[in-house]
């Protein structure tokens, strides 16, 4: 399947038919609602995780390409949300809109070595933790030790809740 | 209270401390207890109402420091101690000593002031890069150069596009691109400042409206978490600063200046403080230039 890669302001998009990547900032010099064009298929999947930064107009930005891929009838699946990302969405609520999240990233601590990382977490094998505001342990990545999500589980885990 | 010297009166219900305050009194009271009577600021004139966490020293939880800012409240401390007690005295010196502004307040003295002042509203990225910059060559989290970089790029778009407004008061910029050039000269320049003592990572903007209703930004801030207020076109710059601070103060010269600093606590984790942030006004008469 041919993709191709534009750049709206700092922010890169990767576009198929199906599947959108965005890495960089999305703020006021990224017109997002400009890639919901009649060339996407019904179901689109969007990765988030290489946005760094994210600013009110960003996420306004990011509003309208939601509200107008559902406006279309497509589906939306967002894969590998970025840390920057999924806490405005459970700020805000139409900051989801009516996607499906399958993965995101989080912002986690290790208890042994206090490094910090944010690691992806995938939806579907801890629905049900997730859904009551509890986030997984994962390995830490610098010592082997444990590391569990660093902010309060509202910040992230919200839009999980049924 | 005791650390400013002046005498300090305890009373274990409002009522009876309605009945000591005076408009020369700054009255702190326990969030639980103000938030069960929130209009208790009208009651009796006061220099200063502050709400602080009480009952358990447990945090204020954002419905109690929301339903404060609905109703007026012009300081809302949140954290607990060590927290509460450093802020609190920050807060009741800007009062009593009436200077309410500069981020020197929040930092350590000796801790070295940066600044960049806007020539261009163009130059708003430029500003926001040099302090992230700053910020991660000072050993801090990346987690803590992205908020930083959220603030000030929301608090300068605040002062460039937000703030200006005409003769009638109606807000003349709020329309424009944002990614644009136009110089900024005399009462369009705004300033940007940091600084850290490894305590706090203070970031500061300022404009020369003095434009900002602050009982406005208060009931917005309040709203954050509700969707009403989150999908409106517009205003949804300062809740977002304020969601990424850990206190959030305004000070205000009407017609002159607006100062908005916000503090973010370097030494706790996020789940060891409160879950939302701080909220202070101040107003004076005499405030700073923007270059100063």
């Amino acid at each position: 399947m041919s993709s191709n890669t534009l750049q709206l302001g700092r922010l890169s998009v990767t576009t198929s038919s199906n599947r959108l990547e965005l890495s960089g900032r999305l703020d006021d010099a990224a017109p997002l609602s400009s890639l919901a064009t009649s060339e996407l298929a019904r179901e689109v999947v969007i990765d988030t995780g290489g946005i760094s930064f994210v600013n009110s107009i960003g996420i306004r930005e990011w509003m309208r390409l939601l509200r107008t891929l559902r406006e279309a009838g497509i589906r939306v699946t967002l894969e590998s949300v970025a840390d920057v990302l999924i806490t405005q969405m459970n700020m805000i609520p139409e900051a989801r809109g009516d996607a499906t999240i399958s993965s995101f990233h989080a912002l986690y601590v290790c208890e042994a070595c206090g490094g910090e990382a944010t690691p992806k977490i995938e939806v579907a094998p801890h629905r049900d933790a997730l859904a009551n505001l509890q986030a997984p342990s994962v390995p830490c990545g610098e010592c082997g030790g444990k590391m569990d999500l660093a902010d309060y589980p509202e910040r992230y885990l919200t839009v999980f809740r049924p | 209270m005791g650390a400013t010297l002046q005498p300090v009166e305890v009373f274990a219900d409002l009522d009876r401390l309605l009945e000591a305050v005076r408009p020369d009194t700054v009255v702190v009271v326990d969030a639980g207890l103000a938030n069960r009577r929130p209009d208790v600021v009208r009651e009796r004139e006061a220099l200063a109402w502050i709400a602080v966490p009480g009952e358990g020293g447990a945090p204020c939880e954002q419905p109690i420091v929301s339903h404060l800012l609905e109703h007026g409240w012009s300081h809302v401390i949140a954290h607990p101690m060590p927290v509460l007690a450093e802020e609190l005295l920050a807060t009741v010196q800007k009062i009593l000593r009436a200077d309410p502004f500069s981020l020197e307040k929040y930092v350590a003295w000796g801790a070295e002031v940066r600044r960049y002042r806007l020539e261009d509203a163009e130059e708003r990225d430029a500003a926001v890069t040099a302090l992230a910059k700053d910020v991660i060559a000072a050993g801090s989290a990346d987690r803590v150069g992205g908020l930083a970089s959220v603030i000030a790029d929301e608090l300068l778009a605040n002062a460039l596009f937000t703030a200006p407004i005409d003769e009638h008061g109606a807000r003349i910029r709020q329309s424009e691109p944002r990614d644009r050039p136009r110089r900024l000269q005399g009462r369009d320049v705004v300033t940007l400042r940091w600084a850290t003592d490894a305590r706090y990572l203070a970031i500061e903007v300022r404009d020369q409206w003095g434009s900002i209703d602050p009982v406005a930004v208060a009931r917005r801030l309040a709203r954050v978490s509700q969707e009403a207020a989150t999908t409106a076109d517009g205003g949804m710059g300062l809740p977002l600063a304020y969601a990424c601070a850990n206190q959030f103060i305004i000070g205000l010269a009407p017609g002159r200046l607006t100062e908005m600093v916000a503090l973010i606590d370097l030494r706790f984790r996020p789940t060891e403080l409160s879950r939302v942030a701080s909220f202070h006004v101040f107003s004076g008469e005499n405030p700073p230039g923007v270059g100063s």
